[in-house]
């Protein structure tokens, strides 16, 4: 596992320097010690204060990209990656995500292994309404990172749905991935599948509550052994997206399956080579 | 900064540092060409003279005469994006989009500089232009309008926009993009790529595909156009959806970001698009909607934030981040109000009015707006949403029960009215703006 990720997009690695600046800057004015900042949005929220160890953590290492605005609520594209230090041999394990004012705050919780390659994941989420996004990272070690950011949701005056019937559950399974690795060398997976991921909250045409039915797991396999894994909540938005990293130890296949919540899945596979 | 000036510029300068009051108002002696011996309330510099800034300089001058104007605007003639899709679809000439600043100058006495503003020093206020000029002001307004944002669609760029144009700023690039589809032999696809919010005109990609439609069914009728878009939801989809049926039955399809619709490489020399998942889509004619951000000399001014838009305060569409720097139209943050001409124009008022205030000091009036968007779906088929926007808990709020949405269902007749009512809009808004109506044809 590599504890110092492979360069990241400029642009992230601006916002960390910023947000450093940032910090150092809050300390240097307050005369508080960084732990002290801890004291952030996730310690307000019972969703995120339950996967936080007794340690305050750290505030950080941990960048969330996500829009300033968002014009449509349904899908705010997010960005977070661990850019931080860790100790030699320790990975990043875990990312969870919160969406503070959502009915339900969860929105997806990942499953980080040394095949994973690079802590960096996408997806598109729900907001229903201007609140804060939090993610917390743990490492294998148990040291937590936390950052949050404020997106404002507007629906803009111009947009209006169509009221297309939803999409056939679990059809069109999209997944591009290299058909060569370099060893040692993450490369960027995506995925992309068709779901309504009805949130059990919304009402249909007659009145009555749609039941809930989401894809609640997704898994890549690498040659049978289990290299990343989402556990994905009401909050991601309908027909799930995710963009993540594969660092494979050898060629073969990789198996990619998501799951929803009446026990249907469906299945895709992929060759690949080790160079 | 240049170190070229020109007479007027630099006697004023030299007259201010005589009175030592260079930041105090209002400022006795303009001694510009045409406040020569005159009194002046105020300098105000607009830069840009689409929609937002023509309003600006005009209702500024509404506000208070004495207010001493100066518009910087490169071209001579402004071509409007609004109603640049008739031009494609072959329903108007581009002289019927075509408005100039002789209203401007001659009726409300603003002085027109036919220049680009290159640089701006918020400290000094000041504003330098290409002819070397620059600009002294009190209050700056930037009404900039869009830039490309090169290269953040893989194979895009300037080189590219020439084969594959964007169209996206009306006048050489939709004369070409109209070129390519005259040429097009029929049987042809014409591929537009649509971009992920925010970006310039909301409805108008949709618009743009059904008026291609229209010139396709007319002329090449074994054509079609393919939207490639990066969004799932677009603005009017449902109204859209159902003229498109109406009118060009499978003439357009539309192909969504869940349906691996978003474009994430461009070969403009093999016209080809390659999407996230991998699909490879073979144009004829290839119109690439880029990914957009507020026009570069915002940048300058250092108003804009990390998305490349300009945040303002509400309020006043004063910048949050530069003092005396307002910024209006498709540059701004103004969400849920869309980019459009519309809106530039309405935000161009309520700014012209706050600092016609702020130069009395007198406190900025309350602020609203509306808007309407009119899309053409058919020469005869017209749709269209309206909104009023108001202050609310800080931000700018849709009005609950104001405005509205053309109905589902309604007879073609409603549609041909809406039709007729998109032409009544834009004469009476371009008659707003620079004061003139260039006729239908």
């Amino acid at each position: 596992m590599r504890s110092t990720p492979a360069s990241p997009p400029d642009a992230l690695r601006r916002r960390l320097l910023r947000g450093l600046a940032t910090a150092i800057l809050g300390v240097g004015l307050l005369g508080l010690s960084l732990p002290a900042l801890a004291d952030g949005p996730w310690q307000r929220l019972d969703a995120a204060r339950s996967v936080l160890g007794d340690t305050p953590p750290h505030t950080e290492g941990l960048v969330l990209d996500l829009p300033l605005v968002s014009e449509d609520g349904s899908a705010v594209a997010l960005t977070v990656g661990f850019e931080g230090r860790l100790a030699e041999g320790d990975y990043i394990e875990r990312i969870d995500l919160f969406a503070s004012d959502n009915p339900s705050p969860e929105i997806a919780s990942f499953h980080l292994t040394p095949m994973s390659g690079k802590p960096e994941i996408s997806t598109r989420v729900r907001l229903n309404e201007t609140q804060r996004v939090i993610a917390i990272a743990t490492s294998r070690q148990g040291e937590q990172f936390a950052t949050a950011r404020e997106v404002r949701v507007t629906v803009s005056g111009c947009l209006m749905r169509g009221d297309d019937a939803p999409p056939e559950p679990l059809s069109n399974a999209r997944v591009s991935v290299p058909s060569r690795f370099t060893a040692g060398q993450p490369e960027e997976v995506r995925t992309l599948i068709n779901h309504p991921m009805e949130t059990g909250l919304r009402e249909g045409a007659n009145g009555e509550t749609l039941p809930r039915h989401i894809v609640e797991r997704f898994r890549v396999s690498l040659n049978g052994e289990t290299a990343f894994e989402a556990e994905l909540h009401q909050s991601i938005s309908a027909n799930p997206y995710l963009r993540f990293h594969l660092s494979p130890e050898a060629g073969g296949e990789a198996v990619f399956e998501w799951r929803d919540d009446r026990g249907e899945s469906a299945r895709h596979e992929a060759s690949f080579e080790l160079g | 900064m240049s170190q070229q000036h020109n007479h007027s510029g630099l006697t004023r300068r030299q007259l201010m540092k005589a009175l030592g009051a260079a930041s105090l108002l209002p400022l006795a002696g303009g001694v510009g060409s045409f406040a020569i011996g005159g009194q002046h309330a105020g300098r105000v510099v607009v830069v840009g003279g689409g929609f937002g800034g023509a309003t600006a300089a005009k209702y500024l001058k509404r506000a208070n005469p004495a207010i001493e104007v100066t518009l910087v605007e490169p071209a001579e003639t402004f071509y409007t994006c609004p109603f640049s899709n008739l031009y494609l679809g072959g329903l108007r000439g581009l002289d019927k989009i075509a408005h100039g600043y002789d209203e401007l100058r001659d009726r409300y006495g603003v002085r027109v500089v036919h220049a680009m503003a290159e640089d701006v020093d918020a400290e000094a206020h000041r504003v330098t232009l290409s002819s070397g000029e620059s600009l002294d002001y009190d209050r700056l307004v930037l009404s900039p309008g869009i830039d490309i944002r090169w290269n953040a669609l893989e194979g895009y760029d300037e080189a590219a926009a020439r084969k594959a144009p964007h169209a996206w700023k009306a006048g050489p690039q939709t004369e070409l993009l109209r070129g390519q589809l005259e040429a097009m032999e029929d049987g042809g696809t014409v591929v537009m790529v649509a971009p992920e919010n925010p970006f310039r005109c909301p409805p108008g990609p949709y618009e743009r595909a059904s008026l291609i439609a229209h010139y396709l069914s007319q002329h090449k009728p074994r054509s079609k156009v393919l939207i490639l878009d990066a969004k799932d939801n677009f603005s009017k989809q449902g109204l859209f959806t159902a003229g498109w049926e109406r009118l060009y039955g499978d003439r357009i399809e539309w192909v969504g970001l869940s349906n691996d619709g978003r474009v994430t490489r461009v070969d403009a020399d093999r016209l080809e698009v390659e999407t996230e998942f991998g699909t490879r889509h073979q144009a004829d004619v290839l119109n690439v909607i880029p990914p957009q951000k507020a026009g570069w000399i915002a940048d300058r001014a250092g108003v804009t934030d990390d998305s490349g838009w300009v945040p303002v305060k509400p309020e006043t569409f004063e910048s949050q981040r530069v003092e005396d720097i307002y910024v209006v139209g498709d540059a701004s943050v103004a969400a849920p109000m869309p980019k459009s001409g519309f809106c530039a124009n309405a935000q161009a008022k309520v700014v012209a009015a706050a600092i016609a205030a702020s130069l009395e000091s007198r406190p900025a009036p309350d602020a609203y707006w509306s808007n309407t968007c009119y899309s053409l779906i058919g020469p005869e088929y017209g749709i269209s949403v309206a909104g009023v926007y108001r202050i609310q808990d800080g931000h700018i709020a849709e009005v609950e029960g104001a405005g509205g949405l053309s109905p589902a269902d309604a007879p073609d007749s409603t549609r041909a009215l809406e039709a007729q009512y998109a032409v009544g809009w834009y004469n009476a808004i371009c008659q707003d703006t620079w004061g003139t109506t260039p006729g239908t044809a």
